[in-house]
């Protein structure tokens, strides 16, 4: 908590001292620092960095060009998101139906939430240059020695190989992770839905009414109801089913690596050979080994597994509803995502337990620490700090576990609560596999934006200190 | 003594429980992709009657409903260059966040960990419109770019595990005058191995598992284009499973036979792992 | 780029204007369009157009399709040069993918016409009405000759608020009985209580879907009651009160609870019903034409179908409905070559081509000609549909339909409301309409 803390006052600190020395730089600056606030390459060039001014030139003629000839055409119908509707007319002479020029409400948010972006790019580059012409200009008052071109790139491997690190993956996860991330959580305040689906039709903003709907409840609106019981279900369903797979890998992998079992890359293998199927392949499989007149319900009705349970009323149907009903589709979905989930987490188990330090297992051994000792103050210790971040996103994952669900339910589990059904839900679903039903089967953009937007903000208060409270700063350096 | 073989037998006991628990469904597979009922068959466990039809159709008698050499080539290339991407994306970003400091390495980490707190089909609508502003929709690449340009965020295991990694050692390499790249290509990643061996495992499997995206990239219907996910969940459609099912278990199979390889041999390495790491620690 | 694309394309149509007026010596330059009603044959550009087309059809008619698509482009090779991509997207899930991008979506394709009113309310559809003027010039007919060549039940399937949207295909896609007629007789198979007690004493079951809007709502139509649209979008249902022919809701459920509470009744789920006949357990199942071919391997020569069966309603007997299904080819509203996608539409529903489709796939013509042959009303599973279309309704249902009837007939087929417990039926009824005439979200 307390690291976060700071985590975020540093930052913060950063960025005021960033903007002091940027408000210097234009106060104090000579003729070409301040002529950089217009021509982006002036201090380079001035300090004989020929090479690093023309790509800052070329840099700003880029977004000067895509500033005046694209981004217009889409930016300033951001307030309405278009007002021409698509109309065509037929044309028999060249048999091909011509449009008028209309207005995409999706595309017009699209490249809106692009522009934005390179904007804000543009905005920080600009910002940096003239706190680096300033700084250029300092050390050559000083008579510092003023890096050339191959000196600079030389950098690049070095002090600054971050930034040759990190440039292409967060490029990456900008254009596809971030913009759409930011086009959907726009859509959850516009209208977008069946009625209003581009190209045809226009969509436009509505303020906070998707959430008002969402947090109301009513016979005609029953989307409230169904949001908080699929919530419940969501978290009791991350919570189990990121602690079973766990502890599950943990003891596997130990169990594997023992000294006592015989053969352990076989045993390994043989676990490992499950992961090779694809999910989609073994969950149907196992979705019909269970399914109602499936394998599994010809067994127990044999054994008269089925009768007994009939006897004592635990169900009221002829066969075992493993996957259609409530309650026992919950249970059984658990214990099918351990089958899934535990050879992974045995394999990331083996990867660590592997460089656990032996002289603590070692020095354990002498002290005459059971095995069960040795697991909880040691081994788990070890393998929390380790894989503490994983785990947390793990949660995370679990959260948002589309295949378990899809797989296992869909399209065989009906819910007989009419009000779930009314907001295309059911018991089993989480939200992430709701808001897939939501936009796939209704197109209902606008509430499944909404949702997600709900459930972040639930998880991220909760994570966030999580996280912070794994990577403290100290800890990372713990076991080195 | 006898505690040892009591040990011995209890271990290796259990462990067979839990592999015919584990392995009860594969078998189904295999068996039933050895049916002579191109159906599903739901009354017994072993198919009625044995035959290759499965895999004879699938492999030499490709009809517009089944192109399983076609996909496979397509999922293959694909998920080749998925798995280079992907594993250059999370090494350099764990690398840099674990090994390295520098001032913004904090906001972004938290940055990560937010973006990663929204659901990924949320904006699968909006990575669509974006590769079709591109027209790269129905391209192999605009699917690659879509399993691998992400892939940075997933970086937090990898990171985990250069957390152990002496800081000693990047010391020792910067006296002897190494840059950062090359402490990075010389030192920590050769200790590395098993979380290669994880990184480079999960980012090839992708391909082969997703369906979601691949259908909704690849929407054109040529069904020659399509990956091996999309082609036999294809088969499970009303119309076809009676039809298709055993071809559908013989298909995952042989997309499981590559994968299980991949995973055999690169165990040899987590056992290297063991023997050649010990310097961690 | 799109005001240069119109630019370039009225050049385009300037040009060909001014061609087709050189070659025929300055005779007929009648302006193009039909805006103006005008229903003559409009001028053939001299110039022959290089069109290239998208069309989606069903995984198991790629072969049958193709074919179709060479003689098309064989057909109008005089006119232009054809070129046409065949992609597989199955009837059932059309509307999914096309609503995604409709944009992205083929030029022409088929789907199942209860996806018509979702089509329709995105203006994923073509207007065929607006197309008259294309089939005179090119294919010799007429919209009017298209809607009579084709049964009226289909074209009402087609058609939404007074205008046509798509072709009419094939008129298969509705259920009736199948049975084994080894273990029940003609006349057990006439109402739903000899049914399952013959069923019953044979040690077999009678499958049905419960769970689904398309099914269930049988017994509701076949008591009188109806579905709608509403304007915003959501279902209008009456299913609350009581139907033309008095029955009430509340009995209709309760002659459902007699069905399903029967323990020779089996639940089928939607999709499982092959599976299902082919394990053995089944005499008997509610479902169509795709299922013919299951239903011949399971039970063979002893293989009969017929419609569906009566079921008691407050001691009087009730012939159950059914939902009229069709599949129906559109031109996608967003093509750019409509033109040539409405002559592909229409080349592909033709007489001719609905019987090559019996022929190859058994699928029941739409066309009265091609219904009416020997063949056709011989097929067994085809005779027991036309015989089921008299109790068959077009079923106009809004979006928020599917989920909460689906939801209503898993609550019946696993007996959770009482039989004798009326208000507690009133009250699931009015739970029901109340969900499918939610309005969207």
């Amino acid at each position: 908590m307390n690291e976060g803390k700071t985590g975020v006052k540093a930052f913060f600190g950063a960025i005021g001292g960033f903007f002091k020395e940027f408000g210097e730089g234009v106060a104090k600056g000579d003729l070409f620092v301040k002529l950089s606030l217009i021509w982006m390459g002036a201090g380079y060039i001035r300090r004989k960095q020929f090479i690093k001014g023309i790509l800052m030139t070329l840099f700003e003629a880029a977004v000067i060009l895509f500033s005046v000839l694209f981004a217009p055409r889409y930016v300033s119908k951001f307030g309405t998101l278009g007002t021409v509707k698509q109309e065509s007319v037929f044309n028999i002479v060249t048999m091909q139906n011509e449009f008028n020029d209309y207005d995409n409400s999706f595309l017009i948010l699209l490249f809106s939430v692009f522009s934005f972006v390179v904007w804000a790019v543009a905005l920080v580059v600009w910002l940096r240059n003239i706190v680096a012409c300033y700084r250029l200009q300092k050390m050559a008052e000083n008579g510092e020695h003023i890096n050339t071109f191959r000196e600079d790139l030389k950098s690049y491997v070095n002090e600054k190989f971050h930034i040759t690190l990190l440039t292409l993956p967060i490029l990456g996860v900008v254009f596809f992770t971030l913009i759409p991330l930011l086009i959907l959580i726009a859509v959850a305040f516009t209208n977008y839905d069946q009625q209003h689906m581009p190209p045809a039709s226009l969509f436009t903003w509505v303020g906070f009414q998707n959430f008002a709907n969402l947090f109301s409840s009513g016979l005609t609106n029953t989307f409230g109801y169904a949001f908080g019981k699929i919530l419940i279900w969501t978290l009791v369903w991350a919570v189990f089913a990121t602690i079973t797979t766990y502890l599950g890998g943990i003891l596997m992998s130990m169990l594997i690596n023992s000294k006592y079992t015989k053969l352990p890359r076989m045993w390994r293998t043989l676990f490992v050979v499950t992961i090779a199927v694809p999910q989609f392949v073994s969950l149907l499989l196992v979705r019909n080994f269970f399914a109602n007149n499936g394998i599994m319900n010809t067994f127990c009705s044999a054994i008269g597994l089925t009768g007994w349970l009939r006897d004592i009323g635990l169900i009221s149907t002829s066969t075992i509803p493993f996957l259609s009903a409530p309650g026992w589709a919950h249970v059984m979905i658990i214990l099918i995502n351990i089958w899934i989930g535990v050879p992974y987490q045995m394999l990331i188990a083996t990867g660590v337990l592997m460089n656990i330090p032996t002289d603590q297992l070692e020095s354990a051994r002498i002290d005459g620490a059971t095995p069960r000792q040795t697991f909880i103050h040691i081994t788990m210790p070890y393998m929390l700090f380790v894989t503490g971040p994983a785990l947390v996103t793990d949660f995370v994952k679990n959260i948002n576990n589309f295949n378990v669900i899809y797989l296992l339910t869909q399209d065989i589990y009906t819910t007989t609560d009419q009000l779930m059904a009314s907001s295309q839900a059911k018991e089993t679903d989480l939200l992430i596999t709701w808001l897939f039903n939501l936009t796939q089967s209704y197109y209902n953009y606008k509430m499944a934006s909404a949702i997600g937007i709900i459930v972040f903000i639930i998880c991220a208060v909760f994570t966030l200190i999580a996280f912070n409270r794994f990577l403290k700063g100290d800890r990372e350096e713990a076991y080195r | 003594m006898k505690k040892r073989h009591l040990r011995i037998i209890r271990n290796n006991l259990v462990l067979a429980i839990l592999a015919f628990i584990w392995l009860t469904p594969i078998v189904w597979l295999v068996a039933t992709s050895f049916s002579a009922y191109t159906g599903m068959n739901t009354s017994t466990f072993f198919p009625e009657e044995w035959s290759l039809q499965g895999y004879k159709n699938l492999l030499f008698s490709a009809d517009s409903v089944a192109q399983f050499p076609n996909w496979f080539k397509n999922t293959f290339i694909i998920a080749c260059f998925t798995c280079i991407i992907s594993t250059l994306f999370v090494l350099m970003v764990a690398y840099a966040t674990s090994c390295m400091r520098f001032p913004m390495r904090k906001p972004l980490m938290n940055v990560a960990v937010i973006i990663n707190l929204f659901p990924g089909v949320l904006s699968m609508i909006a990575v669509y419109f974006i590769l079709r502003t591109f027209n790269l929709t129905n391209t192999h690449f605009g699917l690659i770019l879509v399993y691998s340009a992400g892939a940075g965020l997933g970086y937090l295991i990898a990171k985990g595990f250069f957390d152990t990694i002496p800081t000693s050692l990047h010391e020792a390499a910067y006296l002897d005058g190494a840059s950062e790249a090359t402490t990075f290509v010389k030192v920590v990643l050769p200790m590395s191995r098993p979380i290669i061996v994880y990184t480079v495992i999960s980012s090839f499997l992708v391909p082969w598992m997703d369906f979601v995206y691949a259908k909704m990239i690849l929407n054109a219907g040529i069904s020659s284009q399509w990956t091996v996910a999309i082609g036999l969940y294809n088969m499970l459609e009303k119309s076809l499973i009676n039809s298709y099912f055993t071809q559908f278990c013989a298909g995952g199979v042989l997309v499981s036979i590559p994968i299980s390889a991949l995973f055999v041999v690169m165990q040899k390495f987590y056992v290297e792992g063991v023997t050649g790491g010990a310097v961690k620690g | 780029m799109k005001k240069l694309v119109a630019l370039m394309m009225a050049a385009t149509m300037a040009f060909s204007l001014a061609a087709c007026g050189n070659s025929d010596g300055g005779g007929s330059t009648t302006p193009a369009g039909g805006a103006d009603g005008n229903t003559q044959q409009a001028p053939i550009p001299a110039e022959k157009q290089n069109v290239s087309l998208r069309m989606w059809g069903a995984e198991e008619d790629q072969t049958m399709l193709q074919g179709m698509i060479d003689s098309f482009i064989a057909e109008y090779s005089d006119y232009a040069n054809i070129t046409v991509e065949l992609g597989v997207e199955s009837e059932a899930d059309a509307k999914d993918d096309v609503l995604v991008d409709i944009g992205a979506a083929a030029d022409v394709y088929a789907f199942a016409s209860d996806q018509l009113n979702d089509l329709v309310a995105a203006s994923a559809l073509q207007s065929i009405d607006s197309m008259d003027q294309v089939l005179q010039t090119y294919a010799g007919k007429s919209v009017a000759d298209v809607k009579s060549a084709n049964a009226a039940g289909s074209v009402d399937a087609a058609t939404l608020n007074g205008t046509l949207y798509a072709f009419p295909m094939s008129a298969d896609n509705g259920y009736f009985l199948l049975y084994d007629s080894s273990v029940l007789s003609e006349t057990d198979v006439q109402s739903w209580d000899s049914l399952l007690a013959a069923a019953g004493a044979a040690n077999k079951k009678v499958g049905m879907v419960m769970a689904s809007g398309w099914y269930n709502a049988s017994f509701f139509y076949g008591a009188g009651f109806t579905t709608g649209l509403n304007e915003d979008g959501s279902t209008a249902m009456d299913w609350g009160g009581t139907s033309a022919s008095g029955i009430t809701g509340v009995q209709v459920v309760q002659g459902m609870l007699d069905i399903t509470g029967n323990s020779a009744f089996l639940p089928v789920a939607d999709g499982d019903t092959a599976n299902q006949i082919a394990s053995g357990s089944l005499c008997a199942i509610v479902s169509g034409t795709w299922d013919a071919t299951a239903a011949a391997s399971a039970w063979g020569d002893a293989y009969k179908a017929t419609k569906l069966p009566t079921f008691t309603v407050n001691g009087k007997q009730v012939q159950q409905g059914s939902v009229a299904g069709f599949k129906l080819v559109a031109v996608n509203a967003q093509s750019t070559n409509a033109g040539w996608a409405t002559l592909l539409a229409d080349w592909i529903t033709n007489e001719e081509n609905q019987n090559i489709r019996f022929e190859k796939r058994e699928i029941g013509p739409s066309n009265v000609n091609a219904a009416a042959s020997d063949a056709v009303t011989s097929n067994i599973a085809i005779a027991a549909l036309s015989e089921q279309s008299a109790y068959g309704v077009v079923q106009v249902v809004g979006g928020n339909y599917w989920d909460p009837t689906a939801t209503f007939g898993e609550k019946i087929a696993q007996g959770q409301l009482a039989r004798d417990n009326e208000a507690a039926i009133q009250e699931a009824l009015d739970l029901l309409i109340a969900g499918v005439s939610q309005p969207t979200q």
